[in-house]
């Protein structure tokens, strides 16, 4: 006991005579840094609960925002063919950017995907900046964001940032869009996020991106829009410089360019457009353009299958059902046409989604396809009305999911549906279509973003902006006769339809036409010998 | 007025310091019963009015947990006035969107319309809120689609994975319970899914009281209207508790722990790590918000290859570490979360996390001057960007009045963040991650996880 006692004070003292030499030598070499501080009171830093307001800062002086939403979209149009459009809004922050009439519908001529390409490559190295984090950083010091998107007809290139950094934003525009460096090793990197980008729309449950496509290639059978949108996983090798080179030098040319601002001063971003895009010489050269393509999409209608295997596709523990995805759609028209306005209304009135849940009220409980087909029919999964539109024609299609086993049935609810679109829309229902769309459109357009995406497009296509409240009178007048008269134009038009699963049930293409061609919608009878 | 001021050339409209102080001011009243009225007008032609209450899960116990979320279903199936389909038709007819969230501490029900049918929604929502129906049949068949959402989660991995951190971190106390109820892994039959009537009964009249709600607008909105509609429909709500029932939040202990759900059927390994972090009101929260711009995310589809600003997105891309990573907190009144969340394949785990563990460490102790100050511009930007349309805008509103009494103005935000310098964040994430207990949680084919042990003596370096 003893010893023990006495070995303990031994070590103690030695311990404390170890650390006492430790600490003494750290004094000496490195400062007074033997503890770690955690108080958070320190050097200057405020200690008061968010409950309370800070003392110091200025009392704000509120303004008072009314009346703006009426101002008109200034638009101007420089020397180039480059046009300039702004629509004022109050905030620090900005969305400008550049949109390019360009997309996967100008890809007859070159191997498909450029498109795609284009988008994963987007803010990379440029003239200027030599590399992605370059821009970022810049970009940061604005707290701004950069993004590029490409759809079938349209690239668009934007940045968000604050108004004072307007003029390095442009720069930076006119940078990426026209003097992207396209370095090897960035297409390489390109090329992986494709291939992933190709398994993951293969892997998710979700068949929505695929059906898209599939509808496209069906309605616009190897033109235009029907092209793909996605790179065919073949062709991802076959792209590289001289190939995106070649493409841009005929489509990346000021008259075919929009630039586009939200929340800054027309007179501002048209100065910083001429100084930077005016006389500004892409890196591919300025050749003539040689191969632009100017086809018109012509529809054809057809059917696109793909047969897949859907029995195991959940990514959870929780299993998914085997489900087989159709969809069916039939001409409309393109956005600059009157008949526009009254297939919106339709697309709204046809309404659908999932069988769970719509969402809420409010989001199409009462569409005709929940009504007439989700709660009659609880074994279909699915049904989704769209309307994809272009400045040349146009698609109104059906998506609907169920059990392989019932594909007929399935098929023969929609085209009667489809048939039913030609009888008169009843007054309540028109009228709740009408309010939501003018709805969803003014609380779609409180985003900065999307009033950008907005007035570009549109003087993209037409050169000049319809206001929402002049969108909303238009939607005011849309009548019933208005929507019979689209419809029945519709139907005589031929079906596209895109099928996706197991396909063993589904009806053959010419049925599908004769019902609806028919007057009630029906699939004609088919006598088996065997059953 | 901003707009019709003639602005000198070469000078953005309006300066960054001028538009601070000059947004539309948020205005704050209370009714005599205690409910908090606020609103803010955007000028826009379309609004968003909703009711948020101080009521979730943490106020429920293990007997009714889940209680709050069934009710949340409940809501929409029909009031004494309006009859599930009149009040659906209703809101279609308007053209409006009607929602609402249930959250550990907060309730949401809110409706997005245009801004001349203000009154109307005003009226919808304190029916809804005030006088739910709640009839028998409706709740049966409610628990069919409660059961069904919950499997549904079960496939969110993120979801599974985050709620499983609650879990664990706060295990024992109400912040541990899941806001949907019992998942359907536990038992089923037990709790949850046998809520009574009774049971959502009690939970309005001792949770819903005027003094915890707030009724929040923005859009087209003007203040004196929305004050003048919430005096006659919800004067009535009451304000008073009955008898000795007084729900106290007690407080909730974190602790540190672990929860492994291995699972080598499952393609990719999701995992997270955190420490307690700082409350809602906590004047450390902002320096530990700046801390996770600092980390910020990343996600395999970004495209940016190797040059991204974070340095962990930069390792996480050149040695592939993960599919997609983020720095997350999450505040409570009293208590928060602060982590990292990583989604990646079995190989490389251990890696990710060690390198996880070290971005943690950098920030306490050598984080530079030019991070800081990216994570100082990153945090103002998603503060300012985040406000973009009148529901992320009236959804600040409510859940600040619910958590400060006030909306922090942008101003002010701005000042605390920029008061925040590179020691200032080593000090606040000392004294919250250095050489603490995490939590931490492994859902998927997790054999690679490193030991709780290792991970703990991670949490500090040696070479101070």
């Amino acid at each position: 006991m003893n010893i023990r006692v006495s070995f303990w004070l031994k070590t103690n003292r030695m311990a404390t005579h170890m650390s006492k030499c430790r600490t003494w030598n750290r004094v000496h070499r490195f400062g007074i840094a033997a503890y770690r501080k955690y108080s958070s009171s320190g050097s200057g830093y405020p200690n008061i609960s968010l409950s309370t307001p800070l003392p110091g800062i200025p009392k704000p002086v509120f303004a008072s925002v009314d009346g703006q939403e009426k101002y008109e979209t200034k638009i101007t149009t420089l020397e180039n063919g480059l046009k300039i459009a702004s629509q004022n809004k109050f905030g620090q922050f900005c969305t400008v950017g550049i949109l390019i009439n360009s997309g996967s519908r100008h890809e007859a001529k070159y191997p498909s995907g450029i498109a795609q390409f284009l988008e994963k490559l987007a803010f990379s190295s440029t003239a200027q900046y030599g590399s992605k984090d370059e821009i970022l950083l810049t970009l940061e010091k604005h707290g701004g964001i950069c993004d590029c998107q490409t759809s079938r007809d349209t690239t668009m290139y934007a940045v968000s940032a604050e108004v004072k950094g307007l003029d390095t934003v442009v720069s930076l525009l006119s940078d990426a869009v026209l003097q992207p460096r396209l370095l090897d090793e960035e297409i390489e990197m390109t090329k992986m996020a494709v291939r992933f980008e190709l398994e993951d729309l293969n892997m998710r449950p979700d068949p929505e991106p695929l059906l898209t496509e599939m509808i496209h290639a069906a309605a616009y059978r190897g033109n235009t829009v029907g092209l793909p949108r996605f790179c065919p996983a073949d062709n991802v090798d076959k792209l590289d410089k001289t190939v995106l080179h070649s493409y841009l030098r005929n489509y990346y040319r000021p008259e075919r360019m929009v630039l586009a601002g939200v929340g800054i001063e027309h007179e501002q971003l048209v100065d910083s457009a001429r100084k930077y895009l005016l006389d500004a010489k892409p890196v591919w050269g300025t050749s003539p353009a040689a191969n632009v393509d100017l086809s018109v999409a012509q529809y054809t209608g057809g059917i696109v299958k793909m047969e897949k295997d859907m029995s195991d596709v959940s990514l959870g523990p929780t299993p998914i059902p085997e489900l087989t995805h159709i969809m069916i759609g039939l001409e409309s028209c393109s956005f600059l046409e009157d008949d526009f306005i009254p297939f919106a209304v339709l697309n709204m009135m046809m309404g659908g989604g999932g069988s769970f849940s719509a969402g809420g009220p409010g989001k199409g409980m009462f569409t005709r396809l929940y009504l007439n087909v989700l709660n009659r029919h609880h074994w279909m999964y699915n049904a989704t009305s769209y309307h994809h539109s272009y400045e040349d024609s146009g698609l109104l299609c059906i998506h609907a999911s169920a059990d392989p086993r019932q594909v007929r049935e399935m098929v023969e609810i929609i085209t009667r549906e489809f048939i039913q679109m030609g009888g008169s829309a009843g007054e309540m229902e028109l009228e709740r279509a009408k309010t939501q769309l003018k709805s969803m459109l003014m609380m779609n357009l409180e985003s900065r973003p999307v009033i950008f995406e907005d007035v570009g497009r549109q003087v993209l296509s037409t050169g000049k902006r319809k206001l929402p409240h002049e969108l909303c009178h238009l939607i005011s007048s849309v009548t019933a006769s208005d929507i019979k008269k689209v419809t029945t134009k519709m139907l005589r038009s031929k079906p596209a339809v895109a099928a996706l699963g197991d396909l063993t049930e589904l009806p053959s293409y010419e049925h599908i036409q004769a019902a609806l061609s028919s007057k009630d919608g029906r699939l004609p009878r088919i006598y088996r010998l065997f059953r | 007025r901003l707009a019709s001021r003639s602005l000198p050339r070469g000078q953005a409209s309006v300066s960054y310091a001028q538009s601070l102080l000059g947004a539309p001011e948020t205005q704050l009243t209370a009714l005599d019963n205690g409910l908090r009225v606020a609103s803010e007008d955007t000028g826009h032609a379309t609004c968003t009015v909703g009711l948020w209450i101080g009521a979730g899960s943490r106020y429920e116990n293990e007997r009714n947990n889940g209680t709050g979320f069934f009710l949340e279903h409940m809501a929409f199936k029909g009031t004494k006035k309006h009859t599930q389909t009149a009040l659906e038709q209703q809101v279609e007819s308007m053209g409006a969107h009607l929602s609402a969230y249930t959250s550990r501490e907060h309730t949401a029900y809110y409706m997005k319309t245009l801004a001349k049918d203000l009154p109307k929604a005003v009226e919808l929502l304190s029916e809804v809120v005030q006088s739910c129906s709640l009839n028998e049949a409706e709740i049966e068949q409610q628990r069919g689609v409660v059961l069904r959402e919950l499997e549904e989660v079960e496939s969110n991995l993120q979801e599974v994975c985050l709620d499983l951190l609650h879990a664990t971190a706060y295990q024992g106390t109400p912040l541990g319970q899941s806001v949907m109820g019992p998942s359907s892994t536990a038992s089923v039959i037990k709790s949850g899914l046998n809520l009574t009537r009774q049971d959502l009964v009690e939970y309005i009249n001792i949770h819903y009281k005027a003094p915890r709600m707030v009724l929040a607008a923005a859009g087209g909105v003007n203040h004196e209207e929305l004050v003048g509609l919430a005096k006659s429909h919800m004067s009535g709500v009451s304000f008073e508790y009955e008898g000795d029932v007084v729900p106290v939040l007690s407080p909730c202990r974190f602790t540190g722990s672990d929860i492994r759900m291995r699972d080598d059927a499952l393609p990719l390994a999701h995992v997270a790590i955190a420490v307690e972090g700082a409350s809602a009101s906590s004047p450390d929260i902002v320096p530990l918000m700046v801390a996770n711009a600092v980390i910020g995310s990343y996600d395999l589809t970004y495209g940016g290859g190797k040059h991204l600003s974070s340095r962990l997105a930069r390792i996480a891309v050149e040695d592939k570490l993960c599919h997609s990573f983020q720095a997350f907190s999450s505040s409570y009144s009293d208590t928060g979360l602060l982590g990292i969340y990583f989604v990646s394949d079995k190989h490389h785990i251990d890696d990710m996390m060690h390198w996880s563990q070290n971005a943690w460490m950098n920030l306490c102790t050598t984080v530079t001057e030019s991070d800081v100050a990216r994570g100082r511009n990153a945090l103002k930007a998603s503060l300012v960007g985040q406000l973009n349309g009148t529901t992320p805008i009236c959804d600040e509103i409510g859940r600040h009045v619910l958590n400060y009494g006030r909306r922090v103005p942008l101003a002010e935000w701005n000042a605390r963040i920029d008061a925040v310098t590179p020691s200032v964040l080593r000090d606040v994430c000392s004294k919250y991650i250095y050489d603490k207990c995490p939590a931490v949680v492994g859902v998927g084919p997790i054999e690679q996880l490193t030991d709780y042990n290792r991970i703990r003596s991670a949490m500090y370096w040696l070479r101070f």
